[in-house]
């Protein structure tokens, strides 16, 4: 197994080129799609089955009356303990050597199971394959030792890819650096995401970043519960019917039934 | 036909039966294709994953029209529980797991086979429902949609554990009783054993049919 990667995110030296985004639908050869102009820069408007990575643009008004301009780079988060990955049917969704979340688009089947699941609402539908779409942190680059194509792209260095360690001590390095609000988002839930921002504000500032992120309960229910449970029931009651049968005995009729026999009693 | 054999199912009750009978059969097949990856080899049997969860969705549809027509034609008798005799039956274990003098007589259903049947019903809807939202997941809230692979899960569940006990009562477990699904008459012997109860109210009622001599039964003066 090669090392765990972990692809840094420093919210702090985002310019919102929007490089990142261009890269990837060039490298990925994702069709980009005509979208109306809703006043924001932010295009499209969320991620989409043909947009993986996408900046997000906020205005964000400070205590003190100013007002911010905060751009995220949103996308997957490669989660360590993937709910998209526990509920996917069919093992399209998969965990790499890097600890990154990959896919076999041959292997789905259309099932939405993990766009109900994800904690960061990442995978896209596209109805004209039925298959969901998601960045896979270049899988087929970190292959052979080469970077995503968004932080090739990336002028600022916002964005680095690395060994995890390295990574998240320099995230943290970084944020104290920052001081203030500044934090470390993604070591700390779902058993650490293999891309981690440095956040220059709280979480919670942030449009559609949960502050909390895990694998839903009901997920957890589901496949941890309840998938075992229906087998053991299933066994039991299996058992418990041969058992029946081998000490009580089966309800027998107590004589066959002839039209001059019983039925003239 | 053997003379003298007891009539307990109509061909449109042997139908609904089955149609519900094998969707379920069906459904938990290629429900349990997608629910187990070691199970997956069931979707390569029908060409692919892809068309194993289109087998499942459409198998649900047909499972839920018979499923209405099972609820319309049963509920009157196998919903309704009747007291004080079917409270005294299940807590004697029906008779089947230790040894009960006096039981109470049994009607045209046990409480065991009402109690299978509302499971059915039940958690029939259930599946039936929570089944839809899964299908279409973008025409409802996140929160609910999760709840549903939940109240799926638990259906299952609960379906195929009564599915064994049902399997084994039709075949080892109550010998006799599975002609009433498959040619419709049952022996005189087991309908006395099983349900003594039925017996009497037909011969009352004048409703018992017999074959072989169909018109003085019906008449009710043999």
């Amino acid at each position: 197994m090669k090392k765990e990667l972990v692809k840094l995110i420093d919210l702090s030296r985002c310019t919102a080129c929007r490089g990142c985004q261009v890269a990837c639908k060039q490298w990925n050869e994702l069709p980009a799609k005509r979208t109306r102009n809703l006043g924001s820069y932010q295009n499209p408007p969320d991620l989409q089955w043909n947009t993986w990575t996408l900046i997000r643009f906020q205005e964000h008004e400070k205590k003190d009356g100013k007002v911010n301009w905060l751009f995220r780079k949103d996308g997957c988060m490669h989660c360590t303990d993937a709910a998209c990955i526990k509920v996917c049917p069919t093992g399209a969704l998969y965990h790499t050597e890097f600890g990154s979340v990959s896919m076999h688009a041959d292997k789905c089947i259309g099932c939405k199971a993990c766009i109900t699941a994800c904690p960061f609402s990442v995978p896209k539908y596209d109805p004209e394959t039925n298959k969901i779409a998601k960045c896979d942190l270049c899988y087929t680059r970190l292959q052979v030792n080469q970077p995503p194509a968004c932080v090739l792209s990336c002028p600022t260095g916002a964005l680095q890819i690395g060994a995890k360690d390295a990574m998240i001590k320099k995230a943290y390095a970084r944020a104290a650096e920052l001081g203030g609000d500044a934090n470390v988002y993604g070591d700390k839930f779902v058993n650490g995401t293999h891309v981690v921002y440095v956040l220059p504000e709280r979480a919670d500032v942030y449009d559609h970043l949960p502050v909390d992120p895990k694998v839903p309960l009901e997920m957890i229910i589901w496949k941890d519960v309840l998938k075992p449970a229906a087998l053991l029931t299933a066994g039991a009651v299996v058992a418990g019917c041969f058992l029946h049968y081998i000490t009580h005995g089966p309800k027998t009729p107590d004589d066959e039934t002839t039209c001059e026999g019983g039925n003239k009693s | 036909m053997k003379k003298g054999m007891i009539k307990a199912t109509g061909p449109f009750e042997r139908v609904v039966h089955w149609c519900v009978a094998l969707s379920c059969l069906l459904l938990c097949l290629t429900g349990m294709g997608m629910m187990f990856h070691s199970l997956n080899g069931i979707g390569t049997m029908v060409g692919g994953m892809a068309n194993l969860k289109t087998i499942h969705n459409f198998g649900g549809i047909f499972f839920a029209i018979s499923l209405v027509f099972t609820i319309g034609m049963w509920w009157k008798e196998a919903g309704l529980f009747s007291f004080p005799e079917d409270w005294q039956w299940i807590m004697a274990g029906g008779g089947y797991l230790w040894h009960v003098e006096n039981m109470p007589e049994v009607g045209k259903y046990n409480p065991g086979q009402k109690m299978f049947f509302l499971a059915v019903a039940l958690f029939g809807a259930v599946m039936v429902v929570s089944g839809l939202i899964i299908w279409f997941p973008f025409s409802f809230a996140v929160s609910l949609v999760r709840m549903m692979y939940v109240l799926h899960a638990l259906g299952f569940v609960i379906i195929f554990a009564f599915f064994f006990i049902h399997l084994y009562l039709v075949t080892v477990g109550a010998p006799g009783s599975a002609p009433a699904m498959f040619t419709g008459w049952v022996t005189k012997a087991w309908v006395k054993k099983q349900h003594p109860k039925w017996l009497k109210e037909m011969e009352e009622d004048g409703t018992l049919v017999v074959y072989g001599e169909e018109k003085c039964s019906k008449k009710g003066r043999c």
